[in-house]
Parts: C-alpha cells; structure tokens; sequence
C-alpha cells in the first residue's frame, strides 16, 4: 500500500520541482547581487528573502517537511528547532550589539 | 481473540522510527551551526587591517558552488527514489554521481581556503576569518563526513542488493545530504552575498 508520504518518496517529480524552483532562486539572488540597481536595504532584505524561501523549497520538496500524516512529530519539532534558532541567533546578535555600544568611549566627556 | 484484527506494520514502524529519530538529529546539528552563524554574524566585520569580503570573495566562484552542490543534492534525491522502488542499477550511479559532485565541491572549496590563507587571511588573521573557517570549515567536515558515508553505505549494496536495512540506511544518508543543501544555502546567502553587498 502506498501512503501520501510513500508516494513522495517513489516519484521524480517533487525533486524536479524542487530542483528548478531551488535553481531560479540561486540564480536571480546572484543577478541582483553582480548587476546591483536596488538601493543597499532593499538588497538586503531580498537576499534574505530569497534564502528562507530557497530554505523552505527544499526543505519541503527534498525534505518533505509538513507532508506526514498526523501526528505531525517531524513538523512540531522542527517549529520548535526553528524558535530555539531564533532566539540563539537574534539574541546573541542583539546582546553583542547592546555591549559593543556600551563599550564605545563616551563623545561627550 | 479477533484474527481479523490488523496487526501493526512493524517494519513500517521501525522505517518512520529511525526517519524519525535521525531527523531530530539533524535539527540538533542545525542547532550547532546556528551558533556558529551567530558567532560569525558578530565578529564578521573585525578585520583587523586584514583584506575585508569584498576583497576576498568571489561571487561567481561562490554562485558555481552552490549550483553544483544544487545538482549533487537533486541527484541525490532521484538516488532516493531508486532506492525505495528497490532499482540498484540506477541508485549507485546517482549515489556516485552524487559523490563525484560532492568531489568538486570540496576541491572547490580547498582552493578557495588557500586562496584566503595566501591573500593574508588565514585563521590566525583576524576575527572575521576565524569565524569564517569554524563556519566553513564545520560545512566541509561534515561533507567529508557525508562522502565517507556513501563509500561505507554503497559497498554493501553492491555486493547484497538494496535491502529493508539499505533502504533506511540510504534513506538517512540521503537525508543528511540535503540537510547539507540547506545549510550551504544560508552560507551562501550570509557569508558569500550579504558580505559582498
């Protein structure tokens, strides 16, 4: 018997899907780099846009992230890895960035 | 006692078990490189009056390994499901083709590390590249790792034939590859475009 999550795994056509999606990502993030017309933030902000969504793609089309049947282990502890992630990150970035401030030699004495 | 009743699919059972278990293995290695992120996203911009990203990198050197770790992860992939539809023939050679690619990555990648170390930014320079090789280097190591792994897994293969325990074991090998894609994606994206910008 093949299950929904079975059925992924035996056939070609996520991995296309995935492959091409994941290629135009890669490829449109490196054009707006080499030939930059957008402002600096704008950049920015596309370029890490462009990473969680190429993240994501792959995740779910190679990983097959969200796509077993319920209970949803698989999905609930990545959820979980996800918020530990940003907590680590995001809080080590805003604490270093509080102390490199409160480091400086005061301009006004 | 009801005969009819529907006894469980143990090896059903033990196949999302393990695929299971390894997946919160990778969430935790996931963990590992977000604190390696986060230390490199702190001291990214200590230079030191060593050469800085934009002088260092290289963005079609780094635009081309990404593409070719893209191709191995989809050839790793179609590997995948050869396996699961129990065709040998057609899973060693994407798993190979698969390892030769991962071979050019990792060249690529121990070309570029020279190329830092002899343009004066080795480990020992500045802030910047030591993080830059503990989050990198960490990459490399675990592709060496994974490399390995397709030699040890195949072997048996080779000589057995695709079993209930190669198919998991191939299964989690596969996994673990496009564990790697994704890490490379946000190296790529962090390290490689956001530095240049």
């Amino acid at each position: 018997m093949i299950d929904e999550h079975h059925g992924w795994n035996l056939s070609f056509k996520p991995l296309w899907i995935g492959f091409i999606i994941s290629l135009v990502l890669v490829v449109s993030a490196y054009r707006i780099v080499a030939y930059g017309h957008l402002k600096h933030d704008t950049l920015m902000l596309s370029i890490i846009m462009i990473g969680c969504v190429l993240a994501l793609i792959q995740l779910i089309f190679f990983l097959h992230l969200g796509l077993e049947e319920k209970p949803r282990w698989n999905l609930i502890m990545f959820i979980f890895g996800v918020a530990l992630m940003f907590i680590l990150i995001g809080g080590t970035i805003w604490i270093m960035n509080n102390l490199n401030y409160n480091a400086m030699p005061r301009m006004g004495h | 006692m009801n005969t009819h009743e529907v006894s469980p699919d143990t090896h059903h059972d033990v196949y999302s078990k393990t695929v299971f278990g390894f997946w919160l293995y990778l969430l935790t290695d996931f963990m590992l490189f977000a604190t390696i992120f986060a230390a490199y996203s702190v001291l990214s911009g200590n230079h030191f009056g060593g050469p800085t990203q934009k002088q260092l990198f290289n963005l079609d050197h780094a635009t081309l390994q990404t593409v070719i770790f893209l191709i191995s992860t989809f050839t790793v992939g179609i590997a995948g499901v050869y396996t699961h539809r129990k065709k040998r023939g057609g899973a060693i050679v994407f798993f190979l083709i698969s390892f030769v690619l991962g071979i050019v990555f990792l060249g690529m990648e121990l070309h570029e590390f020279s190329h830092f170390i002899a343009a004066g930014s080795g480990w020992k320079k500045n802030a910047f590249a030591s993080s830059f090789f503990s989050l990198v280097g960490m990459f490399v190591l675990h592709l060496v790792f994974a490399l390995l792994w397709v030699i040890v897994l195949l072997v048996p293969v080779f000589r057995f034939g695709i079993t209930a325990r190669s198919v998991l074991r191939l299964t989690c090998l596969k996994m673990f590859w496009q564990f790697l894609s994704i890490v490379w994606a946000f190296i790529y994206t962090i390290v490689y475009l956001l530095g240049i910008v």
